[in-house]
């Protein structure tokens, strides 16, 4: 029997360097041949730290249910170490991912056949090099070190080019009655409710209206509708024909997902999880079919004699699937999505039942694809208390280590989710409004310091400046705008989802935590450096750093502290003080002859958002302290207030 | 606004030839058909006579005034009481009483749009105010639907000499003003022969929980069956439809001939009835399940949404109809049980007696079925409906047909169409079979009567059951231990 080859599709196979871990190889039944590595987890649950091989399985396999969309699979293990036998590590990574398959194995595809390989791997934590070894399901012992390994180039072509995905927006609602006096009978009532709601996803009643999401698009294809009737619940995976295997016939059971995908040109389209194919599948009960005979109505009243109470729980289920283009949607819809749906309904039913008679956890689940991931990921938020809750925190800081991403940098917030709307473009960022002109430092000419060092703002952020949205503040409000260019900083690097806030907000928020009077609330008064500070801490949680000088000749000294900051924070600066407000977006400074100059971003500017007129103005352009003239940008008799925003060390 | 109105050519001769033949100097009766306030059109497809009053008076007489009576007495029994002063009087009440019963009939698509009046002209002339508040009278007693009927009723006058046809656009307003009512174009022609046939059943299950807050004022099953009903009309209201197979996307006119059967979609797992996520005290649920067959007719330029939305008012008016029939017969039954002997007779606690019955006097399930809906041919392969009780037979709707629709039906032949059968009796036994359905759900819960239909449950059967359950559960369990245990020494 041949050994398949490997494509290892994701960049990075082994994730953390730090200590011997084991992570889950993640692929999918669908690419079988080679086998496809579309993405890696970390293993987080062990039973004996240190020991990367004593894994508690059932917590594993509870966060991975709810992790993983169906259409992907744990298809083997890699154990990361520093020495031992490559092959008995193999050996051991082949029996923790079977034992996982095992736990994961419901999904319509899971049924794991005989002939399937699984894969165990062993990386050195030193050099990261992997070696891949396969264990057939026929032979279950024997280990074999597999000769064809491919690392893809372009995944994401690879992944998207011939998959799409499936989505499924479901809210639902479910009566749970229970006696007021036996409240310990209460858990089980709730349980067989939650039960025979899942019971229902199967019901025969249930009909399946299937559209892309991509209305916007004239030539959409009409929703197509699905019986459950038409569905074969629990034929098996090896049967299902792949549409290209079968002839050209029109029945409806046969149509693929690709009916609803967009025809690509190639090389017109970029092939990533946001710009995937997405149809939308809606759950509809159908009042018109019914197994047994037509009856006329009866109705009946039941009465309760003990005293009885009715809550009403809500479910906001979302479910993602991935499919391959040439897969029938009727498959799709029964191995992939409603066993996606019931998995995710039996994940938030756990949750609940701690505070089954209180409170209901107000659970919600978001999509996210992290940059260097190939795959969206699901995860279910509890949002009781807000998502800055310590609890949150630790979640969200427990799945940047299984997913291997940088610990101090939110990724996974709300306002990083993916974003669906109606008319197909998905998008992380929730605009509203007119966008504003981003990053204008782009493309201007260079500061003119020779052999400077330029560090600069680290990622993007808006340009507000005076008279924007209509509002006059032109004289006052200075302050106001480069405030409200660095909350877009922090709102762009996803460390809030709150709206920039305008003038009346800012001074809002002033009165509220006691700084200024309630009179100040619609005046014109200048706001100064200090706060601002105060205002970052009340709406952002973010603490300032200030550094005062008594007049602007001492700005250039300040030069090798500010280089630093925009090295190791990179958020804009503010410039306060006795005359006008700027924001500072970057230094360019050369240590050895002490020549520097000031990326300055002006928030005076009262023109209309045109980058070439902000540039050719010199709205936002390097200055010297002293430039060739002789002209001082920092005057020499007014003191100035730098303040300097620290970049939250958080997820 | 109605402009224009087009009657059935076929229908409306054969009724002008009846009323000519005869010498009835005057008659009042139904306009039976639709008025589409989207294509600013009136459809008429048939006039019915309102029959006699229980005393037997013709509902509408001709009289002249008192004056005039005096002097020319003798006259007016010699012509057709075509004297320029007379005027004709309508017992108002007993008409929209026959809209009313007519209504009911009626399937989806058809309604009593007005009334005609067969008159001299002064008659007509000098009966203004007497005929409007005939039709407001009609109006009330068939009132619209979830928003697709227009404001607008007909009066249709068959003038005698010279032999016209006229139509008036009655706008409904609080009071009758002499603006009240506009001409409209009246024309005939074919109407009947083009219509589109949707036919769709409708099955609900509804599980509604009846809390204690409301309960200062006895409610009565009757009460929380009207709300059930809205509570439906709601869900309905939503739904998405699929009509032959396709997904209702765009609003065309269907085009291929026959019937088109039309599926009703609903939200699935999010019951309107379920508002409130705070925690309510219960003293009951009701179960109300069960199926109605529903038809609507409509005219070949009127759209496929206006289909569906009649369809939908169709179902709802079917539920409502039935609960009227119900709460009349309870009326009835208990004015009898009032006049005779109360403790004398308890077969006189018909089921239909169980609707006025104070909830909170309930201790047993408690319930009632609805009359099942029969069809009956009628013009160009319409239909009409009527409800039989189960101790009815089709002789009702013969009954029904010739009294109030003036027509004959042969119950013998086979074109009666009975697609509801009786409804099912409920099997569950109590409270917390409703409430917290075990894993074998829902569809168990009626089964076939002459099975066990009393029900006597209360909560201790209910646990009876569970621990049946469990019981099956265990053995399951062992069952599968063994098979898996076969099943390994087997394999090794």
């Amino acid at each position: 029997m041949e050994i398949p080859g490997v494509r290892v599709l994701c960049p990075k196979l082994v994730l953390r360097r730090d200590e011997p871990c084991l992570q889950w190889l993640i692929g999918s039944p669908f690419f079988a041949d080679p086998v496809a590595i579309f993405s890696t987890f970390r293993c987080l649950h062990s039973r004996s730290p240190g020991d990367a091989l004593a894994l508690d399985y059932p917590k594993e396999s509870e966060d991975l249910q709810v992790l993983l969309m169906k259409g992907f699979c744990v298809i083997g293990a890699l154990v990361v170490q520093r020495d031992g036998n490559a092959e008995q590590m193999a050996g051991h990574a082949v029996d923790a991912a079977r034992r996982m398959q095992k736990l994961l194995g419901v999904d319509g595809f899971g049924g794991k056949s005989e002939k399937d390989w699984t894969i165990g791997a062993v990386g050195d934590i030193d050099s990261g090099d992997v070696h891949f070894f396969s264990s057939s399901g026929e032979s279950p012992k024997s280990l074999k070190a597999v000769t064809s390994v491919i690392y893809d180039s372009d995944p994401e072509k690879y992944v998207w080019e011939k998959g799409c995905l499936l989505r499924c927006k479901l809210p639902i609602k479910l009566p749970f009655y229970f006696p007021e006096n036996k409240k310990s009978d209460a858990v089980e009532l709730y349980l067989s409710t939650v039960g025979a709601a899942a019971e229902k996803f199967k019901d025969p009643e249930v009909t399946f209206m299937v559209e892309t999401l991509n209305k916007a698009n004239a030539e959409a294809p009409q929703p197509v509708i699905f019986h459950a009737g038409d569905l074969d619940v629990d034929a098996d995976i090896s049967n299902v024909k792949l549409s290209s295997q079968v002839a050209e016939d029109r029945d409806i059971k046969s149509l693929p997902c690709s009916h609803f995908c967009l025809e690509s040109n190639p090389g017109t389209k970029s092939f990533s999880a946001e710009n995937a194919d997405i149809i939308e599948v809606t759950f509809l009960l159908n009042g018109s079919r019914k197994s047994g005979e037509t009856a006329a109505p009866v109705a009946v009243y039941f009465p309760v004699l003990e005293e009885t109470r009715l809550s009403v729980l809500q479910f906001k289920l979302d479910v993602l699937c991935y499919a391959p283009k040439d897969l029938p949607l009727v498959s799709a819809i029964s191995k992939l999505l409603i066993p996606g749906v019931v998995d995710q309904l039996t994940a938030m039913k756990n949750a609940y039942v701690p505070n089954l008679l209180k409170d209901h956890p107000r659970l919600h689940p978001y999509h996210f694809n992290p940059l260097g991931m190939l795959h969206p990921i699901t995860v279910i938020y509890d949002l009781s208390y807000g998502e800055t809750e310590m609890s949150q925190v630790e979640v969200r800081r427990s799945l940047h280590m299984r997913l291997g991403l940088p610990t101090d940098r939110p990724l996974l917030r709300i306002s990083n989710s993916l974003y669906f709307t109606v008319d197909g473009v998905k998008s992380k960022e929730r605009q509203r409004g007119p966008s504003l002109l981003k990053d204008v430092h782009i493309g201007i000419p260079s500061s003119g310091v020779s052999g400077g060092v330029t560090s600069l703002v680290q990622g993007s952020y808006e340009y507000y400046h005076y008279l924007q949205d209509g509002f006059d503040d032109s004289g006052w409000g200075c302050a106001y705008r480069s405030l409200q260019t660095i909350i877009s900083w922090f709102r762009l690097q996803y460390y809030t989802s709150i709206d920039v806030p305008s003038h009346r907000e800012i001074q809002q928020s002033l009165v509220e935590i006691g700084d200024k009077e309630p009179a100040f609330i619609g005046s014109r008064e200048w706001i100064g450096a200090i706060e601002l500070s105060f205002v970052l801490d009340k709406l952002l949680g973010v603490s300032c750093k200030v550094i005062n000088v008594r007049s602007g000749a001492e700005l250039p000294e300040k030069c090798r502290e500010l280089a630093l900051h925009f090295e190791t924070q990179g958020t804009p600066i503010m410039i306060g003080g006795g005359v006008l407000a700027y924001t500072l977006l970057g230094i360019d400074y050369n240590e050895a002859s002490g020549d520097c100059a000031f990326l300055i971003l002006d928030p005076h500017y009262t023109g209309s958002d045109d980058h070439k007129k902000i540039v050719n103005g010199g709205w936002c352009s390097w200055k010297k302290a002293v430039d060739s003239k002789g002209k001082s940008f920092f005057l020499h008799d007014k003191f100035y207030n730098l303040l300097l925003p620290q970049r939250p060390n958080m997820v | 606004m109605v402009k224009a109105v087009v009657g059935e050519e076929a229908q409306l001769k054969s009724t002008e030839d009846r009323l000519s033949s005869s010498s009835i100097p005057a008659q009042v009766g139904l306009v039976i058909g639709k008025l589409s306030s989207s294509l600013d059109r009136g459809f008429v497809f048939s006039l019915i006579p309102t029959p006699p009053n229980d005393e037997g008076r013709p509902a509408c007489s001709l009289v002249e005034p008192v004056k005039d009576d005096r002097r020319k007495g003798a006259k007016q029994s010699k012509s057709q009481g075509s004297s320029d002063s007379s005027s004709v009087v309508i017992d108002k009440d007993w008409v929209a009483e026959h809209a009313r019963q007519v209504s009911k009939m009626l399937v989806g698509g058809i309604r009593v749009i007005g009334i005609y009046v067969w008159a001299s002209e002064s008659a007509f002339k000098n009966s203004t105010v007497e005929l409007c508040q005939t039709i407001k009278g009609v109006a009330g007693a068939a009132p619209p639907l979830l928003g697709t009927d227009t404001e607008e009723r007909l009066l249709i006058h068959i003038s005698y000499s010279p032999r016209r046809w006229t139509c008036r656009n009655y706008v409904m307003a609080s009071n009758i003003t002499s603006s009240s009512l506009k001409p409209c174009d009246f024309k005939m022609g074919k109407v009947l022969s083009s219509l589109q046939k949707f036919r769709c059943t409708y099955n609900f299950n509804l599980r509604l929980p009846v809390n204690c807050e409301k309960t200062f004022d006895a409610r009565k099953l009757g009460d929380v069956l009207r709300s059930g009903i809205s509570v439906i009309a709601k869900e309905l209201r939503s739904a998405r439809a699929i009509v032959d197979g396709n997904l209702v996307t765009d609003d065309e006119p269907c085009t291929s001939e026959g019937f088109h059967d039309v599926e009703l979609l609903l939200p699935f797992m999010n019951d309107t009835c379920l508002e409130a996520s705070s925690l309510e005290n219960v003293v009951g649920i009701l179960l109300f399940s069960g199926s109605v067959c529903s038809f609507a007719f409509l005219s070949s330029k009127e759209s496929i949404l206006q289909a569906i939305a009649d369809i939908k008012a169709d179902i709802i008016t079917s539920l409502q109809s039935r609960l009227d029939i119900i709460l009349d017969e309870a009326d009835a039954d208990l004015s009898q049980s009032d006049n005779s002997c109360k403790e004398s007779s308890p077969d006189i606690q018909t089921e239909n007696h169980i609707s006025q019955v104070d909830l909170q006097s309930l201790r047993k399930p408690t319930g009632l079925s609805f009359p099942r809906r029969v069809f009956a041919p009628w013009l160009a392969g319409t239909f009409i409906c009527d409800y039989l009780q189960p101790s009815e037979t089709l002789e009702v709707l013969k009954d029904h047909c010739a009294e109030l629709m003036s027509m004959e039906v042969l119950t013998d032949s086979s074109n009666v169409l009975e697609p509801e059968g009786e409804a099912l009796a409920v099997v569950a036994k109590g409270f917390w079979d409703v409430a917290a359905p075990l894993h074998s759900d829902s569809k168990s819960l009626s089964e076939k009567p002459g099975a066990d239909t009393k029900s006597e449950g209360s909560s201790q059967k209910s646990n009876k059951q569970s621990s049946f359950n469990t019981v099956a559960a265990i053995l399951v369990l062992l069952l599968s231990v063994l098979l898996g245990f076969l099943f390994f020494s087997a394999r090794s």
